[in-house]
């Protein structure tokens, strides 16, 4: 797992909440929105705000907001390939 | 039983289109859009979105706040013929002065006469100082449906006799809150509103006000009639709509049958239409659904912005407009329809006979409400499908109560009122594990304090009574401050990110109704849901919405009050906190149904009023002498005097007791309850648990124990300072 992977996971349980949730019981692959987790659109905009504060990437449209925030695989995917300085 | 009609005899209206009906028409006739870039308050980076603004020379930043400056207008105008003032004000907003708190915060401003203006009672308050109305004057909060709401209680009020003219409606101002909160929520148009339309991306936010003067009276200034109106609420998500439209579906079918008349007579339907793709689709599923062949329809907020709780008051008055000038207004800035709505907006203004309009609101929590104004004429002419309303001689509606809870600094329902009879104080901030316990982390997992507050009093009440079938068909909440927290933390993050990064989470919950609305779907709750914000008054307040709208089915309600204590903003906002007051907070919470068997006592309020009215404490001790059992039927008096009345409070006290010539013991709850806005609804609910008792501690009045007994069946709540209220209990 990637260093990038953790950190979202903390991050995640941190703004949305997740008290049940451990980073180990966070599955990387599993749905994230609308799946065991009960995160819902709410949730994808805090973690939009979230992105675009701590990784400078906008994601402002629906499409991509869906593909992105369909697991956390993808999350971390879409923010390696998007920040510039990223060498991890 | 005496036929009955509601009629809208004054119209005011202000908006970004016009101030005034005759501007209002011409704008809407040449079918232009009032959207424009942002330029009330200066932001910090970035390009002004596309808003509803009013234009004025107002600056922003002013007392009386813009709110209720925009609200003054329009109830003048609504007004401008009337005989004399209104025999009650019932009003929609949102965000009360706000506009004028977010500038005050900014400046570090911590005289807290600065923020005088802040609460959302402060705007029906001011009204009616402004009018001289001293009746009720009541301030609902269901977000974008306010407004609506506000006319649908009004409505019922004239039908149940209880007055005979009431000037009802709704009113925001633009301010930071609601500019940034729907950005983040990433429901604004950046190109401005195009409802219907096939590339529409979201809403406008906007400002205005909306004011109706209705009465059971015909006059000459008769614009309209008020048909019928209905609520619903979708209890499915906290600001999306349910996909479907079920919520929007409901409430259209009951404003149908509430006016009794079916849909193929509806001439234009009014859509709440905001231009969001979620809204949209869900209204015209819904609209599909109820009509066979659905009318001409269009969204006017192309042209207006959505101005949240103004706009079904608005609305009601552009429709009153439709049916006056025969005038179908355009669905403004639409330039392709969304096929998949399966509707036909109405592209440009159409001259077409009008008689009867359906209107729509809906608003975060599922919050619907959908009304049925109808042109005059067409009501009294024969042949005509709708029955007259039969009008109730003067009708007070008793409540059957069979569960409760109660909370605050001194612990759960137990724990509260057994300090409370040994005489300790329970003033304090209730633990978070208290207000947290038993509700699942999954769902509380995004809810601060309040929320946490009203599902924990919520699931207990119900518990109490313990019966599947005493689950809640609607819910009615009052609280004086709303979600404190939520707010708090949207302003600061706000403000701390540079107006970057405000939190979605934190405007959804900011909406006083958004606790109201997290309960509906706790219990699937889908009747009327209604907030009622009434400063130190709410919870009765929420008393008088559930007498009023409450269906008349048998299903069972769920009654609260509650209100979180916040480190930062009560101290600034709430008068009655001096600087060594201890901060607290809590509320109650009654399972009630109009089902008198098995009950724990009845709960009645005879009497609400302006304490400016003319012998208002004479009239109180009438109307009370008149209940059943009298005046000497209560074991106990309890007395709430908000800590900023107190003098005001005690002397009428004073005269109360004296009119009445009781030497029954009186026991003013906030010296031990704590000072905050619903301690009213934790009286209500010692109250109950002396009935439970048997009897009345002596550590509460000072003396000894007291038996209630069957002569001295009967407690009274008493409200006092600037109100003057009157809960009353029976028990059986």
């Amino acid at each position: 797992m990637s260093e990038l992977t953790k950190e979202l996971k903390v991050k995640l349980i941190d703004i949305l909440n997740l008290q049940d949730l451990t980073p180990e019981n966070l599955d990387e692959n599993a749905p994230l929105v609308g799946g065991e987790y009960g995160i819902d659109s709410i949730d994808v905009l805090e973690m939009v705000v979230m992105v675009e504060k701590d990784y400078g990437i906008v994601i402002n449209n629906q499409e991509i907001g869906e593909k992105v925030f369909s697991t956390l695989a993808n999350l971390t995917a879409y923010i390696k390939e998007n920040t510039p300085a990223s060498s991890s | 039983m005496k036929n009955k009609q509601v009629f809208i005899c004054g119209t005011g209206i202000i908006s970004p289109v016009g101030s005034g009906l005759a501007a209002t028409e011409e704008t809407l006739r040449r079918n232009r859009s009032a959207l424009a870039p942002l330029d009330l308050f200066p932001l910090q980076q970035g390009k002004p979105l596309p808003v509803g603004q009013v234009s004025g020379p107002e600056e922003e930043f002013s007392t009386p706040p813009r709110t209720h400056r925009l609200a003054l207008i329009a109830a003048k105008q609504a007004l401008v013929n009337a005989n004399g003032p209104p025999d009650a004000i019932i009003l929609g907003t949102t965000t009360g002065g706000m506009l004028t708190t977010e500038k005050l915060l900014q400046n570090r401003e911590t005289d807290k006469k600065r923020y005088q203006f802040h609460g959302i009672n402060t705007v029906a308050d001011y009204l009616a100082d402004e009018v001289n109305c001293t009746g009720p004057a009541l301030v609902v909060s269901t977000a974008c449906s306010s407004g609506t709401v506000a006319i649908a209680m009004a409505l019922n009020m004239l039908r149940s006799g209880q007055a005979e003219t009431i000037l009802a409606g709704g009113v925001d101002s633009l301010c930071r809150l609601t500019y940034f909160g729907f950005h983040s929520l990433q429901l604004v148009d950046p190109n401005g509103s195009k409802p219907l339309d096939i590339n529409r991306q979201g809403m406008a936010v906007a400002e205005g006000a909306g004011m109706l003067l209705l009465s059971t009276t015909r006059t000459r200034d008769t614009h309209g009639v008020l048909l019928g109106a209905g609520l619903s609420c979708d209890a499915y998500h906290p600001a999306a709509p349910h996909p479907e439209g079920k919520g929007a579906f409901m409430a259209m079918q009951k404003a149908l049958n509430d006016a009794s008349i079916t849909s193929d007579a509806i001439d234009y339907i009014n859509l709440h239409g905001t231009g969001t793709p979620d809204n949209d689709l869900a209204e015209s599923k819904a609209v599909r659904r109820l009509f066979t062949t659905a009318p001409p329809l269009s969204s006017i907020k192309g042209a207006t912005g959505h101005s949240l709780a103004a706009s079904g008051a608005i609305e009601a008055a552009i429709s009153c407009l439709a049916v006056s000038k025969d005038l179908i207004p355009a669905n403004t800035n639409l330039q392709k329809v969304d096929p998949t709505l399966g509707l036909t907006p109405q592209k440009k203004p159409k001259d077409s006979p009008i008689n009867v309009v359906l209107s729509n609101s809906f608003g975060f929590g599922g919050n619907n409400g959908s009304l049925i104004i109808a042109e005059p004429e067409t009501c009294l002419s024969p042949g005509t499908k709708q029955n007259k309303i039969k009008l109730k001689t003067k009708t007070k509606t008793k409540f059957a109560i069979h569960g409760y809870s109660c909370l605050t600094g001194g612990g759960d329902t137990n724990s509260t009122l057994q300090k409370i009879k040994e005489g300790t104080t329970v003033a304090g901030r209730a633990e978070l594990e208290t207000i947290s316990k038993k509700l699942p982390p999954r769902l509380i997992r995004r809810l601060k304090r309040l929320p946490r507050m009203a599902l924990s009093l919520a699931s207990q009440a119900h518990e109490h009574c313990g019966a599947e079938r005493h689950t809640p068909h609607s819910i009615f909440m009052g609280t004086g401050w709303g979600a404190l927290s939520e707010t708090y933390d949207f302003l600061t993050r706000l403000t701390e990110s540079g107006e970057q990064f405000p939190s979605p989470t934190d405007f959804v919950g900011s909406v006083h109704n958004a606790s109201a609305s997290q309960i509906a779907i706790m219990f699937g709750s889908t009747g009327p849901n209604i907030t009622t914000g009434g400063g130190d008054y709410s919870f009765e307040q929420a008393v008088l919405a559930a007498e009023l709208m409450m269906d008349k089915s048998p299903a069972p309600a769920l009654l609260l009050g509650a209100d979180e204590g916040h480190p930062v903003f009560s101290p600034l906002l709430d008068p009655s906190l001096a600087s060594d007051t201890s901060l607290a907070d809590g509320g109650a919470a009654f399972s009630i149904s109009r089902e008198p068997k098995g009950a724990l006592c009845s709960l009645t309020i005879p009497y609400y009023h302006n304490s400016k009215a003319k012998d208002a404490m004479a009239a109180l001790v009438t109307t009370l002498s008149a209940t059943t059992g009298g005046l000497d039927g209560y074991g106990l008096i309890m007395v709430g005097i908000p800590a900023a009345m107190h003098q005001k409070g005690e002397e009428q006290l004073a005269l109360f007791m004296q009119l009445a010539s009781l030497s029954t013991p009186v026991f003013r709850y906030r010296t031990l309850i704590g000072e905050f806005a619903s301690a009213s609804a934790v009286a209500t609910a010692l109250a109950i648990s002396c009935f439970e008792s048997g009897s009345v501690p002596g550590t509460l009045t000072g003396g000894t124990d007291r038996h209630l007994n069957h002569q001295q069946n009967k407690i009274l709540v008493l409200g006092l300072g600037e109100h003057i209220t009157a809960l009353e209990l029976c028990r059986p």
